[in-house]
């Protein structure tokens, strides 16, 4: 109650290669309070995911090396604390084919690019249990 | 440096949009990043090697650079990192070698089994050296197995040296005075050699990471050393180089890459494996659809 | 008719016979090691190109890949541009990355690879610019967002304009951003593509 000082909402890791996109959810989500990091693609978001704890990872589907479903699988069949962390996959396909391929690889939510800023602070905060 | 354009020589000015270019690529290319206080070291560097290559402008360099004219990208990434070897550089994945992945390996093994582990590239022999070290000192079960290390590099020259075993104080200068009296001898002139045992427990040998012919000639690794060299490859020779690194891997063998390096910049073959000591990267098990 | 040599040679020697056979391996280790093998090999070309068709594992997809780009000729590039349009996202990723690393092979597709009929196909298309000349690449990807309505091609193209983008390519930004001024992330994605380019002294 004393505390003066505010703690980052919750920690999110954006993958995605293109940079204007995570420049964009990034100056987005900490504008809202949260702390964020980045990666380019399933096995640098691995690495991170494994070496930091984080509230939620936002996943592009269509990265080089390793995409985000193949990122998803692999990071549900880890053994290890990060492999439960909430994922919001984010693609550019509208058909219900690809949410639900999103739900079975693991993610908890799912939406459609172009995502504005307000959308998405709004689902990061639902996901993470932080307040808007 | 010279300025071979005449006139009004000074450097290059560097906007920070431009900064923000290069940074993005950087990153993207290597998996290098700066935070926001790095940025004078960022124009310093940049600033170099604009002279360096002659540029007329931060513009004609950026073209150099994502076409890797002459190794640029070789030259840019040496200039930011330090790139000398010495003994027990990056200790951490040594660490790790004997707190973590001896012991997953050492369970697939009989007593007596082999545990087959590659320095590639050897450089002057620091660190095949290092991990011979390493292993009598931090290793209990060193004397309970075969261990063969494999040091090879592309370039004969360094080889032999890496075989006759002498080095300078700077080379050494993270060793205990302890561990180089027990393993080393004082040479004449102030360097070191180190002991004969030492120097026949490694076999050293030339290859090339890029030539599958070379690569065919070493399998059943179980762990591999290949640290600060495939940064500096185009993607071409880094794909070439990762399928000839998986072939020479056993299965679930690991392979260790350079601090500024990951694979996610590399190759999609191998598995992240995270230890307390240090991320390392292992060749699957088994193929996945 | 050349002799036919026992054994495998790991790279591109003696008669290829053997390995083009193996390519049909039920087993992934050899199919593996029958496209390294092949690696280097002119003729091997069309029948890496049917192996990729039908490789069900990645590792071996991979490799068959970078056996085509070691070739690096028009028939390479035809082989990898079919999995553009796979519905398996990873196969389409690593259809992009080998065609990236083969900037002058893949440069006389490019025209009809950004005005194709699939909105998918151009959005990755924009991926394989990255790697060509500044000049050329700002031309291709002006073209295409001059005419180019939905909203995920252009991120994808602006995205590459913001590294090699020319001060050639601000008008065509310009007349982007009146296109989408009402889609926020586009509206900061030219914004930034505009810095960024003007920033940059010529």
């Amino acid at each position: 109650m004393a505390d003066t000082a505010t703690p980052a909402k919750a920690r999110v890791l954006v993958v995605d290669d293109s940079s204007l996109v995570r420049l964009y959810y990034r100056s987005a989500l900490e504008k809202a309070g949260f702390q964020v990091e980045q990666a380019i693609n399933g096995i640098e978001a691995m690495e991170k995911v494994l070496s930091e704890p984080f509230d939620l990872v936002i996943v592009d589907v269509n990265m080089p090396r390793m995409d985000g479903f193949s990122f998803l699988r692999t990071l549900r069949s880890a053994d290890a604390d990060a492999a439960t962390v909430p994922a919001l996959m984010i693609s550019t396909e509208s058909e219900t084919q690809d949410a639900a391929e999103a739900k079975a690889a693991g993610a908890n939510f799912y939406l459609v690019k172009p995502v504005a800023e307000a959308e998405l602070v709004r689902h990061v905060c639902v996901l993470t249990g932080a307040s808007l | 440096m010279e300025d071979s354009n005449g006139g009004a020589s000074h450097a290059v000015h560097i906007s920070p949009e431009e900064v923000q270019r290069f940074c993005e690529f950087l990153y993207r290319r290597t998996g290098i990043s700066f935070t926001e206080g790095k940025r004078y070291f960022i124009d310093r560097r940049l600033e170099d090697r604009i002279a360096a290559t002659m540029s007329p402008s931060f513009q004609a360099y950026f073209s150099l650079l994502r076409a890797d004219a002459d190794h640029e990208i070789e030259h840019l990434i040496n200039s930011f990192t330090v790139n000398e070897t010495y003994f027990y550089r990056e200790d951490h994945q040594l660490r790790c070698m004997t707190s973590s992945l001896l012991e997953v390996i050492a369970s697939q093994k009989k007593p007596g089994g082999t545990v087959r582990i590659w320095s590639i590239p050897c450089s002057t022999g620091e660190e095949p050296y290092s991990i011979a070290l390493w292993l009598m000192e931090n290793w209990p079960q060193v004397d309970s197995y075969n261990v063969e290390i494999v040091g090879s590099d592309i370039d004969t020259r360094a080889l032999r040296a890496a075989a006759e075993g002498i080095y300078g104080d700077r080379a050494l200068m993270r060793l205990s005075r302890d561990l180089i009296g027990r393993y080393f001898r004082p040479m004449a002139d102030g360097s070191h050699q180190i002991d004969e045992g030492l120097r026949n427990s490694i076999e050293f040998t030339r290859a090339n990471l890029i030539d599958a012919k070379d690569m065919a000639l070493y399998r059943d690794f179980d762990i591999i050393f290949c640290r600060n060299v495939l940064i500096y490859f185009d993607d071409v020779s880094r794909r070439q180089a990762a399928e000839n690194l998986y072939d020479c891997l056993r299965p679930g063998g690991y392979i260790c890459l350079g601090h500024s390096e990951s694979m996610s910049r590399i190759s999609p073959l191998f598995r992240v494996a995270r230890f307390p000591d240090a991320i390392v990267y292992q060749r699957p098990e088994a193929d996945h659809g | 008719m050349p002799l036919v040599r026992a054994g495998k040679s790991p790279a591109g020697d003696g008669d290829s016979a053997p390995h083009r056979a193996a390519l049909d391996s039920p087993d992934a280790e050899s199919r593996w090691m029958a496209v390294r093998a092949l690696s280097g090999n002119v003729d091997a070309v069309p029948a890496l190109a049917a192996a990729l068709g039908r490789e069900p594992v990645p590792r071996v997809r991979e490799a068959i890949m970078t056996a085509l780009i070691g070739i690096g000729n028009a028939a390479s590039v035809e082989a990898i541009l079919p999995d553009l349009r796979s519905d398996d996202a990873g196969l389409r990723a690593a259809a992009v990355e080998a065609l990236q690393t083969m900037p002058e092979a893949v440069a006389p597709f490019m025209a009809p690879l950004l005005s194709d009929s699939d909105s998918d196909v151009r959005l990755l298309a924009t991926e394989l610019v990255r790697n060509m000349d500044a000049s050329e690449a700002t031309r291709l990807l002006c073209g295409l967002i001059e005419r180019e309505q939905h909203p995920n091609v252009c991120a994808a193209a602006i995205d590459v304009l913001t590294e090699v983008g020319t001060p050639q390519a601000l008008p065509a930004l310009e007349k982007c951003a009146a296109r989408f001024a009402a889609t926020p992330f586009l509206s900061f994605a030219i914004s930034v593509a505009i810095a960024r380019i003007s920033g940059a002294e010529g």
